[in-house]
């Protein structure tokens, strides 16, 4: 694996915190105050500037780390599978001061979050999955989840993106440092989502366990995993809502920040 | 010093506005462009042409390339079983089944002692680490290719030399439960071993490990940075020192009758670099576990096997031949070529010819296999194994 950049303050106000369960040390971006929302990331861990942590962070603490091997987050050596990273959670849920957390969980994180909620009930006040990975739906010949490692960048580009001029990153515009970080992340997702491609074949089986309210929320123009895919997943869960956030793809968080924060929060206040 | 031929089959006959329309020539290529009547022609010439070495006393290699137009040689195994039946007299390097693309390194052992029985005890088993495009042709996870590698050597060459009954392997990457091949290989323990490899790391894991080191095209700075890391890394462990019988090069090699038709047939060699190595983004820069070009030459201090490919898609025969890869012209010409290159590295035992490839004939890939065999080998097999510090 790559090494990580040393921590730096690029950005002036954007530090990164430290936490470290179990022996393990995490980069944790934490914002805000209110009830508590664990923030499991995607594919590229949680930018500090992200315009929808200020927002949400008026209504919430959010507490985001980056997964062991993403970001700067070093992964320990054992840890090679989603299952590692589930249990590793469950651990962080318990050293956790809050009595109870809200779990949300964008794309690959979602999956995590799914996974997650499954096997803990007692640490979750709800669950909130956005354009998450996790199950395979369609037939053995019809991929659910756009194959980020073997598409071409420009079309993985586009099926990512409502407006891909707008809010796609310019990778010559990236500090070496951004640019490391993001090869770790890209490693690190191919690490732990390569085979079966980005879902657990046993996951969809026992979704129905999952017992918190849930808020499924789904880029309308995603096409990294459609918003029919987001809606199979929502009706395996007992009693969650699916809603679509018009003119974003896979990270309406980034592309319609008012607008994801708008329904989080409702949903929260429901 | 020992030779080798080998040609990669690769396809040629694809039509140039197809290959210059598609962003890969590997991987992604539909394989409606791959006539099978034409791969029958070209398999059966190929297979002759190893046969003609064998007549000629020059060894044969079979290499494994999987899903584009370098290479029809996806099933290494089978090739390798047809020149153990077929070739009588010549040893049979396998360079080799790319063993971290395969689900069941037990078979691959069974595959490779079939083999070496078949043969009478000619075969050579040579390790291969694959990447770029054949991870997404293999579903086979870049990250820990590595990984998978070097424990899928580790339990082919146990199940190869295991004579004790079915033994067990529950290993990082692959799990056996039952291994106890039948036939055990007709070499004891077990065939040699050879690793391909160009970087400092897996360069110093195969010396410890005494294979056969051999580099693929990689001039005389890389090649000899990996000859060195393999010695410095048997000094460090206590390990006897090697002879240059351990290290081995491929380039592409053409003889003509004069320096002009050396230089004008074996230039079709370099098709393989102009026109195959082609690959998408997503197969080479963006493959994951690829470092930033940046922090990749640092961390590796040799050029990454991507940055590599860039710079070979764009030489030429001259560049090719002043950066030791293309060693062509008449027999005396190449005789000095490949010593100069000997002496700028420190010394080799096997040249592996890179032989027939884009649109060299039959032909004149036969009459180069005879030119190298009578004029050239003869002078190479008198330079003798030496102890290199």
């Amino acid at each position: 694996m790559l090494p990580y950049p040393a921590v730096t303050n690029a950005t002036g106000s954007a530090a990164a915190e430290r936490l470290s369960v179990a022996g393990v040390d995490l980069e944790v971006v934490r914002r805000g105050a209110g009830r508590p929302i664990l923030l499991l990331h995607g594919p590229q861990t949680v930018d500090p500037r992200a315009r929808f942590l200020e927002l949400l962070g008026t209504h919430a603490e959010i507490i985001a780390p980056s997964h062991p091997g993403f970001g700067r987050s070093p992964r320990p050596l054992d840890f090679e599978t989603v299952y590692d990273l589930v249990h590793f959670y469950l651990e962080v849920l318990e050293a956790l001061p809050h009595d109870k957390v809200t779990l949300l969980g964008l794309s690959f994180g979602g999956w995590l979050a799914a996974e997650i909620a499954v096997k803990c009930r007692h640490r979750l006040d709800a669950l909130i999955l956005v354009d998450a990975f996790g199950i395979k739906i369609s037939d053995r010949e019809t991929p659910d989840i756009l194959d980020v490692f073997n598409t071409s960048p420009q079309e993985v580009r586009r099926r990512s993106w409502h407006d891909p001029g707008a809010w796609a990153p310019d990778f010559n515009a990236l500090s070496d440092d951004e640019l490391v970080v993001r090869a770790r992340n890209w490693e690190a997702l191919c690490l732990y989502g390569w085979h079966p491609y980005m879902y657990n074949p046993q996951l969809k089986r026992w979704l129905r366990h999952i017992t918190v309210p849930t808020l499924v929320l789904w880029g309308a123009g995603d096409g990294v995993v459609t918003p029919s895919y987001g809606r199979a997943y929502s009706e395996l869960i007992p009693g969650s809502r699916f809603e679509l956030i018009e003119r974003a793809g896979h990270h309406p968080e980034i592309e319609q920040a008012e607008a994801f924060v708008d329904a989080v929060v409702k949903f929260l206040n429901r | 010093m020992d030779a080798w031929w080998q040609c990669e089959v690769p396809y040629p006959f694809v039509p140039q506005e197809v290959l210059n329309a598609a962003d890969s020539v590997r991987a992604s290529l539909p394989n409606r462009y791959c006539d099978p009547k034409i791969a029958a022609d070209l398999f059966e010439e190929v297979i002759d042409e190893f046969l003609l070495c064998d007549d000629l006393g020059l060894n044969v290699l079979a290499i494994e390339h999987h899903a584009g137009i370098n290479s029809l040689l996806g099933a290494n195994p089978l090739l390798v079983g047809i020149l153990a039946r077929q070739t009588r007299h010549v040893r049979i390097l396998s360079l080799g089944t790319l063993v971290s693309l395969r689900q069941d390194p037990v078979r691959v052992a069974e595959e490779y002692a079939t083999a070496d029985v078949i043969s009478r005890g000619r075969l050579e088993i040579g390790f291969v680490k694959s990447g770029g495009t054949e991870m997404a042709s293999a579903n086979a996870n870049p990250v820990n290719n590595i990984e998978r590698y070097w424990e899928a050597i580790d339990l082919i060459k146990k199940a190869l030399s295991h004579q004790d009954g079915p033994f067990s392997w529950e290993g990082k990457h692959f799990t056996h439960r039952h291994v106890n091949i039948w036939p055990r290989p007709w070499q004891q323990p077990h065939p040699r071993m050879w690793s391909a490899t160009g970087d400092p790391e897996t360069a110093a894991e195969v010396g410890r490990r005494g294979m056969v080191h051999v580099l693929v095209l990689r001039g005389p700075e890389g090649t000899r940075r990996a000859y060195a890391a393999h010695r410095k890394a048997r000094a460090e462990a206590g390990l006897p020192r090697v002879t240059t019988d351990n290290f081995a090069y491929a380039a592409f090699v053409y003889v003509g009758d004069t320096d002009e038709e050396g230089r004008r047939v074996g230039s079709k060699l370099l098709w393989f670099l102009h026109t195959s190595l082609k690959s998408a983004p997503q197969y080479s820069k963006f493959l994951p576990g690829a470092a930033p070009v940046s922090l990749a030459n640092a961390e590796k201090g040799v050029a990454s096997a991507g940055h590599n490919a860039a710079r070979l898609q764009a030489i030429t025969a001259e560049e090719a031949t002043a950066q030791g890869i293309f060693f062509a012209g008449n027999p005396d010409t190449v005789y000095k070529q490949v010593m100069e290159f000997y002496d700028k590295v420190g010394g080799f035992g096997h040249l592996s010819l890179v032989g027939r490839s884009g649109f060299m004939t039959h032909a004149e890939s036969e009459k180069g296999i005879r030119l190298f065999s009578k004029e050239v080998l003869p002078r190479l097999r008198e330079i003798k194994p030496v102890t290199v510090d």
